[in-house]
């Protein structure tokens, strides 16, 4: 045994055969999604969490194949909100995405829609600015490379610039290339991409992306007095370190979680965001604060709180999903829609009024 | 001007609340971020654990696709991967320190997104840059003929003495060129900015850029009553090198 773990450390495969290898060895360096591990990715960490997870995923599988019964429906009600919140299995995600968020309902009743809009002349200021970030999505994913067949820039480019069509006010906004991205790889379809982009960002999601992204603005500040009342050290430090809330949230909000917390973190977000609406980014950005009140409060200066929010969206944390789902509905104590419409109204109020 | 710019509080409406005092308290504090270059009297330690004398801030800015995070990472970490950078999205920063005629000066260097209609939530940050550098693309004639936009949002709410360079970036790009070299230093002299051109890439004049508007900087606060003023055009042309030459 000794013998052996000698020879493993100076690299000889030929005599590691009976071996126990380690879990960097075991994992695969891409993820289900085809993204690329990052060189310090904890895979020890990583290896005891799914050990949990996948006897998760199981039971979840039989629980919602048990549900649906092949059906193509998702009826709203308690049981099915909380199917939801123990997460979608990957199956299953496009569908109940379609059906929860009303997008199979536009899909169905648009029929062609989707191709219509790729066939019409495009404008060439969209174009170039879609281009421009197509190479600069994903370029981690193996998906998404130049070398891969297919290459999932085409059809990054097919759905946004249909959306861009479709949405003239919106056209195209940077974050909407990674929410894109994200939808294609989870429904391996564009025409089902395009109309789930459409249910977020035409229904679900205030106005984040048109071009004076009052929504985002609006949201930014709605987190900012949430954190006043769930939070209040936290919010303290904004203030006393005169930090605004953009810097630290803004990618919070745009790319709805994307590359800021792991990718099965997510989607476990979107798929209650796709059954239960924007409040969702709230529960998931106030837990983030709460959880790390006091390391976040500790923080010295400008620099040093944009460190700290960075920090408290990587690690054990966030990496145990199922976990932190649960957290996210605890963690911030009750968050009615009513609070939250009421905060949007008046915080929007003030963002007019002080830019005009 | 800029303690006015400060006071008003430009960038208001992101503030997170607008308690009236709080509000003060913010504009106050802005203003003296801004004005205010941090002199410690013993070094401080920065965030990335390295001490300095002074430090100044440094915004990138210019159209989407331009470079600029390319430009900060081959800067802070001597890198060029391509193909390995996402767009940035909202605003983010990195900090170097330089070692500038044996002072050690800390750039905390803003990143910000370059689409258009991120402006409205970056442009508030640009009131406490100390050193803008303007970044078009040599391969692309609609970030170039964006530029005169660029300098008037900058004009509009920046400091009034605030530093800008304006670089021409992917210059190793030889074939698919479409903006000369002499048209940017033209449109540098119309605007009495300095400039030069630089590749992310190559690493060409890339230290040169963020170095040269260190020392514009550290001269400023720092020289004696009666010193001459730093030349920064005439350091850069001294300096710089060309494509695939030296012209030093």
């Amino acid at each position: 045994m000794e013998e052996r773990d000698r020879t493993g450390r100076t690299g000889q495969p030929q005599h590691r055969i009976n071996q126990p290898s380690t879990a960097r060895e075991r994992a695969n360096s891409v993820d289900a999604y085809g993204f690329q591990r990052s060189d310090d990715f904890d895979y020890e960490t990583h290896e005891q969490l799914m050990s949990e997870y996948l006897a998760v995923l199981t039971r979840r599988s039989i629980r919602w194949a048990k549900l649906l019964q092949g059906r193509r429906r998702v009826d709203r009600n308690l049981k099915v909100k909380r199917y939801v919140r123990k997460g979608v299995p990957n199956e299953h995600r496009p569908l109940v995405w379609m059906v929860c968020s009303g997008a199979q309902e536009q899909m169905d009743r648009n029929p062609g829609y989707y191709q219509s809009l790729l066939d019409t002349h495009h404008e060439p200021k969209l174009e170039e600015s879609i281009r421009t970030d197509l190479h600069r999505t994903f370029p981690d994913n193996i998906y998404f490379r130049k070398s891969a067949e297919p290459c999932l820039q085409q059809a990054l480019y097919n759905v946004l610039v249909a959306y861009g069509h479709h949405n003239k006010a919106v056209g195209y906004c940077q974050g909407m290339n990674f929410i894109a991205g994200y939808l294609i790889l989870v429904s391996k379809d564009e025409e089902t991409s395009f109309w789930l982009m459409e249910a977020l960002l035409s229904r679900i999601l205030p106005d984040y992306y048109t071009p004076a992204m009052l929504g985002l603005k609006t949201d930014q500040e709605v987190l900012g007095e949430l954190v006043r009342l769930k939070a209040p050290a936290v919010w303290k430090l904004m203030q006393d370190q005169g930090v605004m809330w953009t810097l630290v949230v803004s990618r919070w909000f745009i790319c709805l979680f994307i590359d800021v917390l792991p990718v099965e973190t997510v989607l476990r977000i979107w798929d209650c965001l796709f059954y239960e609406g924007s409040k969702i980014l709230f529960r998931v950005a106030l837990t983030l604060i709460r959880h790390h009140q006091q390391e976040i409060a500790e923080a010295q200066n400008l620099p040093d709180v944009c460190e700290r929010f960075k920090r408290i969206t990587r690690g054990a944390f966030v990496e145990d999903c199922h976990t932190f789902m649960q957290k996210i509905f605890q963690e911030p104590g009750s968050l009615s829609m009513a609070t939250v419409s009421k905060l949007r109204e008046s915080c929007r109020a003030r963002i007019i009024a002080d830019e005009s | 001007m800029s303690r006015k710019k400060a006071l008003k509080g430009k960038g208001s409406s992101n503030t997170p609340n607008s308690s009236p005092s709080a509000e003060k308290e913010k504009g106050k504090k802005v203003s003296s971020q801004a004005n205010g270059v941090v002199h410690p009297s013993r070094p401080s330690l920065s965030n990335s654990g390295e001490f300095y004398d002074i430090a100044f801030k440094v915004m990138l800015v210019g159209d989407s696709g331009v470079g600029k995070t390319c430009l900060l990472v081959r800067f802070k970490d001597g890198a060029f991967l391509a193909g390995s950078f996402i767009s940035t999205v909202g605003i983010d920063f990195r900090n170097k320190v330089l070692s500038i005629d044996s002072m050690r000066v800390k750039l905390q260097i803003w990143d910000t997104a370059g689409q258009e209609r991120f402006r409205s939530v970056t442009h508030a940050y640009y009131r406490d840059a100390h050193a803008l550098l303007l970044l078009y693309d040599v391969t692309n004639k609609s970030s170039f003929d964006n530029i005169q936009a660029w300098l008037t949002e900058i004009h509009e709410f920046a400091q009034q003495n605030v530093v800008i360079m304006l670089l021409g970036n992917k210059a190793d790009a030889t074939h698919e060129r479409i903006v000369k070299r002499e048209e940017g230093e033209k449109l540098a002299k119309e605007f009495g900015v300095p400039f030069m051109e630089t590749s992310a890439k190559t690493g060409l004049n890339v230290e040169l850029a963020f170095t040269a508007v260190a020392k514009e900087l550290k001269h400023r606060e720092l020289k004696e009553p009666n010193e001459p003023k730093f030349q920064l055009q005439e350091y850069v042309n001294k300096e710089m090198k060309g494509v695939g030459c030296c012209r030093s």
